[in-house]
Order: structure tokens, then sequence, then C-alpha cells
């Protein structure tokens, strides 16, 4: 218990600290770019002055440690801050056209309410088909590695990874939805539009998943031990399941922590392209927009879902293996 | 029926070649009684392993059986549905005791998997008492605690014992023992020898015990049969084979057999040159690593507890000790790859914590060290020519003279030209270990610190570099400082020699004094774990511990060796015994073997 204990209280220290940095960094690069956000809400016609002291009501010309502080301060107290752009009601405020005050726009937390879910329906739909083409193949492959199945095993990667995302799911968009019409996708209105983007990541994550868990059953398979445990009687089964498995586990694993990160970007374009109403469109919006607040709070929820994630395979690894020390 | 008179093993004729045609096994003959224990002796390479895994039916790729017959009970050990039948019956203990069971799994639950896996019917905590009641009678100190700790927890010699264990739990009729004592310190292979020796008596199996050490094999063995090249050369009684070896290579395996106690008189320290090269006064080093089942804890690894002595100029001087006793971390306080916390280090009669880095640098010319590991220690992807060159170019050696200074070295230590521009991969062992040595001798050092520098070696070409050692000493009047658990070789080089034990000292003497006259009760039960055919002055069953030496966090007060000292005296865990001088030269610290204060 003292282990957990210690464990969960270091990472989750590392983590904050992870976090805290990664958002500063993110607050600080949006301020440098160029681009004046009170300039984007105002629109081309409003007058210097007006655009000046827009950005002196929000905040904008204090230095940017001082806006970092403010900025922090408030997502303490769960507040992620207002969008500049985006309305209450769901529709769009472009510059100009929108004369509301900025009272009326939609709060940051609001809009990652309405996106967040979305997108880890997507991300977990996209893992299990990932799984269901990985596990497989990479547990045959590497079970009779150096044969010709393994040798297919990488072909097949090969040709997945070679595949650009965004014109498998245009071209799975054209087919698929609008000549065939067996699976909806462009938007959401139901689950079922779910699964064109799902398979569109999992064909992009796969490969990896397939090559990791390859090799590393296949270097479980060379050990001594698992030679040893057939002549000391253990039946294949057994050793496969109880030995192969899971020392093979623990690398997997670990790729995927890292591949959260890769899955997070490939969420971005995949859900641009099907116009899926998750987190990846609305950074891609609020990116083209300037919409700081968006931008900050986005980048802020994906530290945090990485930082978990990590900690969790990090945790569930040295229950597998207790020779790691994390 | 023919399986109750057939005999347990019996191999007939076997053949097992290579892809290309080359045996590894060539007709073997051999009969493994129901009761008994033969012994095959064998130097590396001889084809011992694979002897030893055709005995369970395993042939791993890509060798294939080309001829003759092996066969359990009767039974064709071939067939995989034989195979599956008879390995409950067979246990085998292999040499690598270290990657002999799954990393991510408690032992003890490892041990019990398999006893549930060939003995059907056992329930989980049946077999859990069994492997406990196991693990105890094979003396693995508190056993229902060990059962539940995973492999990385275990000591070499521990683990050892945890195979000897899951060999034997399901009570086999025949034990398979591969080179089971190499890769152990000479005293927990002793420990080993000697409780196989007791399980034979209880055990009604039959055992074939497979190494390359004469004298465990003839204490151990009914009978003997030596391979050599894949083949059977030589049968026999172990005695008879120790005593009057026939075919060549039993010869060479008896005369290699370390002579202690017979043989050449010991090297004895030049008495002309008492010019202290090194000296070492009271150095301590104390590691400090996490405690994972406490808050920020740390606990404190003692590995060296001020150590002192001195190297004397053209002496060579013995540093031995069982692993884990502080051995590695001393070479890299002296080498001052790391500074010690307390204590000095002079070389030369100067003190090399004053020294300015100038100083130091200008030293490290005179003071080599050279590793145990051949592999890791070069560079990869340097030209041998370039590594060897390159500790001059550091020191500031002009280019014409840096080429040929590399070649001096190379020939000196016997590598051709040629080997100028090779790459390390592909170069053997002992070749690897002279680019080492080469590296040391171009800076024209007065002091080289030998780490196991030979451990890794096959005999035959550590026989060649102690010689190439004694040359160069001859010619350039070097200091060895070699650091070994390998007391035979210690006793036909080292003039003195200091044994360390739990990082300190407890005896320093001249060889004579060590090895006829040791002053601690350590040293002889050292002594007596030596394998040699030598008749021993100690007896094993005097003065052989248990056990291994205890963890070098939290010592406990007093001498640390009262644990497994069988003289042990009150004073002993009272107090801590410093060295004294029992004659000139001869240093012990002990209570017992003191006068009386």
């Amino acid at each position: 218990m003292a282990f957990l204990a210690t464990f969960l209280i270091r990472r989750l220290a590392q983590g904050v600290l992870i976090v805290l940095i990664v958002s500063f960094a993110i607050f600080t690069a949006l301020r440098l770019v160029p681009g004046d956000p009170a300039r984007l809400i105002l629109g081309p016609m409003a007058s210097d002055a007006v655009v000046e002291q827009t950005a002196r009501e929000m905040g904008l010309r204090d230095p940017i440690p001082v806006q970092y502080v403010h900025w922090l301060g408030q997502v303490l107290q769960g507040n992620l801050g207002t969008s500049f752009i985006k309305a209450k009601s769901g529709g769009e405020a472009a510059g100009g056209r929108d004369t509301s005050a900025l009272g009326d726009k939609a709060t940051v937390v609001a809009l990652l309410e309405q996106s967040l879910p979305m997108t880890l329906q997507l991300a977990a739909l996209a893992l299990v088909f990932a799984f269901l083409i990985s596990v497989p193949i990479g547990i045959v492959a590497g079970m009779n590695s150096g044969g010709w199945f393994d040798r297919f095993a990488v072909y097949l990667g090969s040709a997945f990874v070679s595949i650009p995302n965004f014109w498998l799911a245009i071209v799975l968009a054209l087919v698929v939805t609008a000549e065939l019409q067996w699976i909806p996708s462009i938007g959401y209105q139901g689950f079922s539009y779910t699964i064109l983007p799902a398979f569109v990541i999992a064909i992009e994550m796969s490969p990896i998943f397939m090559r990791s868990l390859t090799s590393s059953i296949a270097s479980a398979k060379q050990r001594n031990f698992v030679a040893l445990a057939d002549v000391r009687g253990l039946s294949k089964r057994r050793i496969f399941l109880r030995h192969i498995l899971r020392n093979a586990a623990v690398p997997v694993l670990n790729i995927f922590g890292v591949q959260i990160g890769a899955m997070l970007g490939g969420v971005l374009i995949v859900e641009y392209i099907f116009n899926y109403p998750g987190i990846g469109l609305l950074t891609v919006q609020a990116v083209l927009e300037r919409d700081f607040p968006v931008i900050q709070g986005v980048a802020l929820i994906s530290a945090c879902i990485f930082v978990v994630i990590n900690i969790l395979v990090d945790l569930i690894s040295t229950k597998i293996d207790p020779r790691l020390d994390f | 029926m023919l399986h109750e008179t057939a005999p347990l093993l019996r191999l007939e004729g076997l053949s097992i070649s290579r892809p290309d045609g080359s045996a590894v096994l060539d007709g073997i003959d051999l009969t493994v009684p129901a009761d008994g224990v033969l012994g095959i002796l064998g130097e590396s390479g001889a084809g011992k392993t694979t002897l030893a895994k055709v005995m369970v039916g395993w042939v791993s790729d890509p060798l294939r059986i080309t001829g003759g017959s092996v066969r359990f009970r009767g039974e064709d050990l071939r067939s995989s549905d034989v195979q599956r039948k008879v390995r409950p019956r067979i246990g085998f203990i292999g040499a690598d005791p270290g990657n002999a069971f799954d990393p991510t799994l408690p032992v003890g639950v490892q041990i019990a998997e398999k006893l549930l896996a060939v003995a059907p019917g056992t329930d989980m905590a049946e077999a859990k008492k069994r492997v406990i009641a196991l693990l105890d009678a094979v003396r693995i100190p508190s056993a229902a605690r060990r059962f539940a700790e995973f492999p990385g927890q275990y000591s070499g010699g521990m683990l050892q014992r945890a195979v000897i264990v899951d060999a034997l739990i399901n009570e086999p009729d025949l034990l398979i023992c591969d080179n089971i004592i190499q890769p152990l310190d000479v005293t927990v292979a002793a420990q080993i020898v000697r409780l196989l020796k007791e399980l034979r008596a209880r055990t009604n199996a039959g055992i074939v015990f497979i190494t390359t050490s004469v004298p465990s094999v003839a204490e151990i063995a009914d009978e003997v049969a030596v391979l050599a090249a894949g083949r059977i050369v030589e049968r026999g009684l172990p005695m008879a084979i120790a005593r009057s070896p026939q075919h060549a290579v039993t010869q060479e395996l008896v005369a290699r057999t370390p002579r202690i106690w017979t043989g050449e008189p010991a090297p004895e320290p030049s008495t002309a040159e008492v010019t202290p090269i090194l000296q070492v006064s009271d150095i301590t080093k104390t590691y400090s690593v996490k405690d994972r089942s406490r808050f920020f804890g740390k606990q404190n690894v003692q590995a060296v507890r001020g150590v002192s002595f001195d190297v004397f100029q053209g002496d060579n001087f013995g540093l031995v000790g069982e692993s884990g006793c502080g051995k590695s971390t001393l070479s890299r306080l002296l080498s001052w790859v790391e500074e010690p916390d307390s204590g000095a280090i002079l070389f030369e009669g100067k003190n090399i914590a004053e020294m300015t880095g100038r100083e130091r640098f200008a030293m490290r010319r005179g003071f080599q060290l050279l590793l145990q590991d051949p592999y890791n220690c070069l560079p990869p992807h340097l030209p041998v020519g370039r590594t060897i060159s390159s500790s001059l170019t550091i020191h500031g050696v002009g280019r014409k003279e840096t080429a040929e200074r590399v070649r001096a070295a190379m020939a000196e230590v016997g590598l051709s030209p040629d080997d100028l521009h090779r790459l390390p991969i592909g170069m053997s062992a002992g070749q690897r270990q002279r680019v080492n040595i080469a590296r040391a001798l171009v800076l024209e050092p007065k002091l080289l610190i030998l780490d196991e520098t030979l451990s890794a070696l096959d005999p035959v070409e550590q026989g060649r570099l102690l010689n190439l050692f004694e040359r160069l000493q001859a010619k350039h009047g070097l200091t060895y400082l070699f650091i070994s658990h390998d007391l035979a070789m210690v006793r036909r080089v080292c003039t003195r020699i200091a044994v360390m034990y739990l990082g300190k000292m407890v005896e320093i003497a001249d060889t004579g004094g060590v090895f006829y006259d040791p002053g601690h009760p350590y040293t002889k039960a050292l002594l007596s774990a030596v394998p040699t055919l030598d008749e021993r002055p100690y007896r094993t069953e005097d003065v052989l511990l248990d056990g291994e030496p205890p963890s070098p966090i939290d010592l406990p007060p007093g001498c640390s060796f009262t644990a497994r000292c069988p003289e042990a005296m009150t004073t002993c865990r009272m107090k801590e015994p410093a060295l004294w001088s029992r004659q000139p030269g001869r240093l012990a610290a002990c209570h017992v073997t003191a006068p009386a204060p």
C-alpha cells in the first residue's frame, strides 16, 4: 500500500508540473504568433482605437506571465474562460456580423463538455478496432517470427503506415458513405457516425501496435525460461498465456502510453475531415480563429489525459513486472 | 515387460549434427543407472549442453539428431508424445539459474505452478506447503517469505537452489545437472555440491552430473565419462580418472585443475624494494539507495568500510572475496572513478584527493584499470587501433609517436598489425582483452588494476594472458593489483593477498601465509571451497559456510562475520575486531585467533 501511495503522490506531482509547463508553453506561444484576437473579434471594419480598447478590456495587453497567472487562477476555480468567437447558441460569431457582448459567448467548459465525450467515444472505438486488427496479427506473427506470416504482417504494417489518413478518410467517405451508403459519416447524428472515423484512426495506429507486439512476443519466446518451462512440463497453452503474454505486455503497454499523443494528433485531422463534432474539430476551428481560451482549454485537457494515461500505464506495468521502478 | 528391465536412460550411438553436417555429438553410448551418479566431464565446447538437453529430448534448432537413439525406460525420447509423458519424471537443472524463471512472477508460485502441471490433482495450498518445505530443505533462509519473492530478489546461489527445488518438487526418477556450479562463487558452488550429495542419499533418482570441474565430479560421481569434441573418449571411476588420466583431453583437464597445497611454492613478496606505490588508508564508501517501502525512505549500503593496505613497487597484490563483498567498489575508488567518503589514497606518496586536476590527469597515465567484461568495454564502432591510440591522443602525444607506440604495444600483447583497422566485432574475448591491455600499456603505466580481468576467459586463454602479464612485469617493472574471486589464480601469481568480506579486510598476508597459515575463519572457509584435487588442510565439513554474506544494509554490531562463523564467541557479537599483526607481514581481524588482551 505504501508503495502505491508513494507512487501516486510522486507521479501526480510530476504530472501537475508537466501540465503547468505545457499550458504555459502553449499560452506563451499563442500570444507570440501574429494575429490579434481583438481584431479578429471585431472584424476589419472596426477602428484601431476600438480594437485597442477591447484588447485592454480583455487583458490582452498585460504582460504574458500576468495573463497566465490570471488564467491559472480562473482554471483552479473551474473556469477555463469564455470563447472569443463561439456563441452560447452554438452558432458562430464571425467578425463584425455578431455584435453581441462577450457575455453571450459560450464558456470553454461548456464547449469541452459537448465535444470531449464525442472524442472519447471516437478514441475508444478506434482503440477497439486497432486492437482487433493488431492483437491477432501481432500474436501470430510473434509466435512464428521469421515465418511467412511474420513477413506478411510486416508488409501489411508498412502498407497501413503509408496510407495517409486524410486520403483514407476521403476515400471511405466517398465510397462507403456516398456511393454504397453502407455506413453514414460526415457530421454526427448517432453512434454509427463514429465507425468510419474510428476505422481511419485505427488503421493509422495499428501497425505500431502490431510491430511492438510481434517483436516483444518474439523476444519473450526466445527467453531461456520459456524453453525451460516446456522441459519442466508446463503445457504450451499455459506457457503462452501466463509467461509469454505477461512478459510481452510491458513494452506494448508503454508503446500504448506514447501512442496516446499520436492518437490525439490523428483525431484532429480525422474529425476535421468527417466534420465530427469532437475536440479535434473544436481545436481546428479555434486555431483558425485565434480563439485563445478554447485552444488553451484543449491543450490543458490533452495534457491531463496524456499524463493520467501514462501514470496508469506505468502503474499496470509495475504490477506486471515488479522489477520496474518508476 | 520391457519397461521393467530397461535402464533408466540409455543413449546408443547418438549423433547430433549442425545443418552443415558437422557433428556436435558423435556416437554417444551412455547408460544412466536407476540409482547412482554418472559424471560427465568435458571442457567448454565439447558438446556438454547439447548432451544434457538431449537427455530430456530437447534438441534446439538448428541441430538435428542424425543417428542412434535416446531412450528413457525404453521409450524413445525423440517422440513428442513420449516427451510429454516422461518429462515430469525428469528434473533438469541448467547452468544459468538467472534465466530459469519468469522474472515477473514469484519464484515459489512458479515452482508450485510446475507441480500442479505435472502432478494434476494437487491443490494450491498443498503445493505451496510442499514447495516451502523443500525450499527449507535446501537451506533457503526464511523459506515462507522467499516463496513470494521474485527471481530478481534472489542471489545467484539461492536461485540455483530454487532451480534444484523446482527439479525435485515432484520427486523425479532422473535428475540432469548441466554445469550447475559454473556461474557460482566458490563457497556457494561447494555448498551446492554438498547439497547434491545429501540429496542423492535422500532421493532414489539417477543423477547425471555434467561439469568442467574434475574435483567436483570426483567428489560426487560413481562413474565418469569424459566428453571431448562430441565423443566419449574415456570412462572410469572418478578417482582413477583424476589420478591417472589416459586420454590427452582428460590429462589436460586434470593438469589444469589448480594445485593449491602441492606443486610450486607460493610466490614470495620482494624484500629488496619496499617503497609503496599505492597506499590506502581507512577509506570508506556508502551508497544511499531508495527504499521503496517507505515515503522518501533511504537505505545506506556500506560497500567499503574502512579499508587500509599498501601495495609495494613490483608487487603482485591480490584482493579476494565473494560477489558483493565490495571488491568492485574498491577498484572504482582506487582508480578514482569515484571518490571515497573518507580516508586517503596515496599514489607514489601523493594524496590523490589533494592533487590539482592537472596533476591527477598526469597521474592517471601511471595508473590503469582493466575490467572484467571484454565485450562492453571496447567502443564497438571504432577500429581497435583508434581505441588504443585514443588514450595517447588524450594525453597529447604527437601523431607519429602515437602510431609507433600503438604498433609496439599491439605487438607486445600479441595482436597482429592487421588488427589495427579491425572493429572489435568478431574478435574473441581473449583478443578483446588484449586490446584493453594494449590500450593501458601504451601509456606506460606503473600500476595496473586488474578487476576480474581474466575471469570471463577460458582457462587456456587465461594461462596465456598470465604469461603475458609476467613478461610485461619483467620488462617494464609493472606493479599489479589483481582483484578476483579465483583463489587458484591469485595463488599462482600474487605475492601478497588481502581477503575482503562485507567491505572490510579480514586478512592481509603474504601468499604463503594465506594458504598455509590462514588467520581468519573466513579465509579457511574460502580455502575449503576451492575446487582442487589436493588433500585439503581444512575439511569442508568443519569450516564451509552456510548461507551467504548478510546484506550490507543495516549491518549488526560486532564482527560482521559472526553470523556465519563456526568459531564465534560472545566478544565477536559485541566488538568489531581490528587488523592485528600475527607475524611480520601477516595481519588478521579476528577475536578468535587474536591473543587474549
